[in-house]
């Protein structure tokens, strides 16, 4: 009586079991999202939708920002055409989840590049190369005479409590033996406040924050990010991680960008410089980057223009930046590290050869 | 010498109500910029729903408005007034379909629905799916059989002990960890669903309520008349009990109305989500007063819209004044 019980039992966690490990290898069994993408013939992406000058709603219901451009360039890449694009507003903690499960193809979300969400043990994400260097930064109003950190001696700042930001203003000012008093609050909006009632002399947040909260204010030209930088947060898209051929698409795309602005190569010269490189074959390397050319894009399972889509969509990687983070954005970010290698700036690409 | 006092505190008062309602009321006509508000009506309608098909997540929401008015000014009498419930059930169902597309429509997908639309299928949604569901568990805590009672009983002591918070945020982020990769369940209905689960609980012990209300000796007369169990339930004691519920169920659906904000903080941009997209946009920084008070305006005006039917609907139930 109690035999067929347990050949139950034993065919019921066998298949349980069986059925787990299908799922395990499911991932591993349907290719490169890559594919999935093309053959879907658009692009899955997750943004924040709440970060002015990286991704936010304009009034024709439309997002804009140097994240979604990103999302435009890689759409472009992939399947020829920008506009073949669905954005996943997605919060801070669901964003690795909804890479993981598969309901975004790409990550373009404000998202810094550390370790633990790099490697296998811990996130296991693929990050494509960095595309804004942030860093936390302090701002104070012009009229307090503070020029540099070590004039914060002594003084108040603000600063959202319990965050790394808070951790990485006392490392900064430790290092330095500077005394210093923190008033902290709980978000961000409650920081300015603090800031703008005058309870201390100085701010800190992420510098692309700071900046977009100083364009709220009545008069932006009365405060200054300062130069000093706290930590670094290399801002960068991800992908989902042991997927080569989606993360090799992603990270020459963005060298794409950075590569057509060494080259001088815009949205409003490109046809010209296209049409230069097809008719001059001594310009060896351009005809490679453009495609005419060294079939680098097959390579990449793209095709072999798709430098030339990505720039006709979005323009170069100065372009992008200018359009939302320039001097004539609403939210204005000096360049500072994310200006070329060769200006002085991190942002450099490798040979595309 | 306490009158006068009382006379000076008084004015005084009076003094300062006024001059707080004076700035504010200056504040709202020459201090506020509205155009943050009024730029983006059509966002706060309905989203980033594509262009070319906004028409119908906006005939959506003014067929429920019409309705409403309908319902509540419409002619007391006649056949209008009938074929009210059949309007009101076909609602649903049309407004699902209106929005997804399908069957001659376009398809849309949830990821592009936003706005008052969304608030409005999820509070719809969770509400018609959990109010069965409610009903359901009120009845199994009142049954005999051990399991069903214990079951039920257990459910409702569960979720009622969880905050709704983390019922949304298992829905929204621990579910797609235990799917395997590649399979996803849309976010939207998993919000419906989350919603309908805790909202059931609470349905359920005011249907209860409701049902404690009746007296034995009716499910005993409707014994004698003859009538089956299913039947006493069916046409004696729920209608019954659910009229007596309605003014706490009407509680639950305002409530559960204002707690689909909630998944402004799970990114979807419904009214709250929407509201915070926009106010990211640079030409918008800052505007924070103007449009949380919009915001407050109309969930204040979707609110009052359900106690007013909630109220017509009691009205119509209420034996006596419907016999007159």
């Amino acid at each position: 009586m109690s035999r067929p019980i347990s050949c139950r039992l034993i065919g019921a966690v066998g298949g349980l079991i069986g059925l787990l490990s299908g799922c395990a290898t499911l991932g591993d069994g349907t290719g490169s999202r890559l594919d999935l993408v093309q053959e879907r013939g658009e692009l899955f992406c997750g943004v924040s939708g709440k970060i002015p000058g990286f991704s936010f709603l304009s009034p024709d219901g439309r997002y804009a920002g140097l994240d979604v451009d990103l999302c435009k360039a890689m759409a472009a890449a992939f399947v020829g055409d920008s506009s073949k694009v669905q954005y996943r507003p997605l919060t801070a903690p669901e964003r690795f989840t909804a890479l993981r499960s598969g309901e975004i193809d790409l990550l373009s979300r404000n998202t810094t590049h550390t370790l633990s969400r790099d490697a296998a043990g811990g996130n296991g994400l693929s990050f494509a190369p960095t595309v804004f260097h942030d860093g936390q930064g302090l701002m104070v109003s012009v009229g307090s005479g503070v020029r540099s950190m070590a004039d914060l001696s002594g003084k108040a700042i603000c600063v959202g409590s319990g965050t790394t930001t808070e951790q990485n203003l006392n490392d900064a000012f430790a290092a330095q033996g500077l005394p210093y008093t923190p008033i902290k609050y709980q978000d961000l909006n409650q920081v300015v406040g603090g800031y703008l009632q005058g309870r201390c002399a100085a701010m800190t947040s992420d510098r692309s924050q700071l900046a977009s909260a100083r364009s709220g204010f009545k008069d932006p030209q009365q405060h200054v990010i300062l130069a000093d930088r706290l930590s670094k947060e290399p801002l960068a898209p991800a992908v989902v991680g042991g997927d080569q051929r989606m993360a090799d698409a992603t990270n020459w795309v963005v060298y794409a960008l950075i590569e057509a602005e060494e080259r001088g190569i815009t949205q409003a010269n490109l046809d010209d410089v296209l049409e230069q490189a097809v008719a001059d074959p001594s310009q060896a390397a351009l005809r490679r980057f453009l495609g005419v050319d060294g079939g680098l894009g097959a390579k990449l399972g793209l095709p072999d223009d798709f430098v030339v889509q990505v720039i006709r969509a979005t323009g170069n990687y100065g372009e992008i930046y200018n359009r939302h983070l320039g001097p004539g954005s609403a939210v204005t970010i000096p360049r500072g590290p994310n200006r070329l290698g060769g200006e002085g700036g991190l942002m450099i690409a490798p040979p595309f050869t | 010498m306490n009158r006068w006092l009382d006379r000076w505190l008084t004015l005084m008062l009076l003094a300062l109500l006024g001059w707080a309602g004076w700035s504010c009321l200056h504040w709202l006509w020459h201090g506020a910029d509205w155009t943050v508000v009024v730029t983006n009506l059509p966002l706060y309608a309905v989203g980033s729903y594509p262009d070319a098909e906004r028409w119908r997540p906006l005939l959506c929401i003014v067929a429920v408005v019409v309705l409403i008015v309908i319902t509540l000014l419409g002619p007391r009498h006649g056949g209008w007034r009938r074929s009210l419930p059949l309007l009101w059930s076909a609602m649903a169902p049309l407004g699902i379909w209106l929005l997804a597309g399908g069957l001659g429509l376009s398809p849309v997908g949830t990821q592009s629905w936003g706005g008052f639309s969304l608030t409005l299928l999820l509070t719809a949604g969770s509400g018609l799916l959990a109010l069965p569901l409610g009903v359901l568990l009120a009845l199994g805590r009142r049954s005999d059989l051990p399991v069903l009672r214990g079951g039920s009983t257990a459910y409702i002591e569960l979720m009622r002990a969880i905050p709704l918070i983390a019922v949304l945020f298992f829905g929204q982020l621990l579910i797609p960890l235990f799917l395997p990769p590649g399979v996803e369940i849309n976010r939207v209905l998993r919000a419906v669903v989350a919603f309908a689960l805790f909202a059931a609980a609470y349905i359920a012990e005011d249907v209860r309520g409701g049902l404690q209300a009746i007296p034995p000796t009716q499910r005993e007369a409707a014994a004698v008349l003859g009538l089956s169990p299913w039947q006493s339930l069916q046409l004696v004691v729920l209608p019954q009990a659910l009229r007596v519920a309605l003014p706490s169920l009407t509680n639950q659906a305002v409530g559960l109305l204002q707690n689909t904000s909630l998944m402004a903080i799970l990114g979807l941009v419904e009214l709250l989500g929407i509201s915070r997209s926009l106010l990211a946009n640079p030409a918008f920084i800052g505007r924070y007063l103007e449009v949380y008070i919009w915001l407050a305006a109309v969930y204040w005006l979707a609110c009052t819209a359900m106690a007013l039917l909630a109220r017509h609907l009691e009205i119509q139930l209420d034996p006596v004044r419907s016999a007159r």
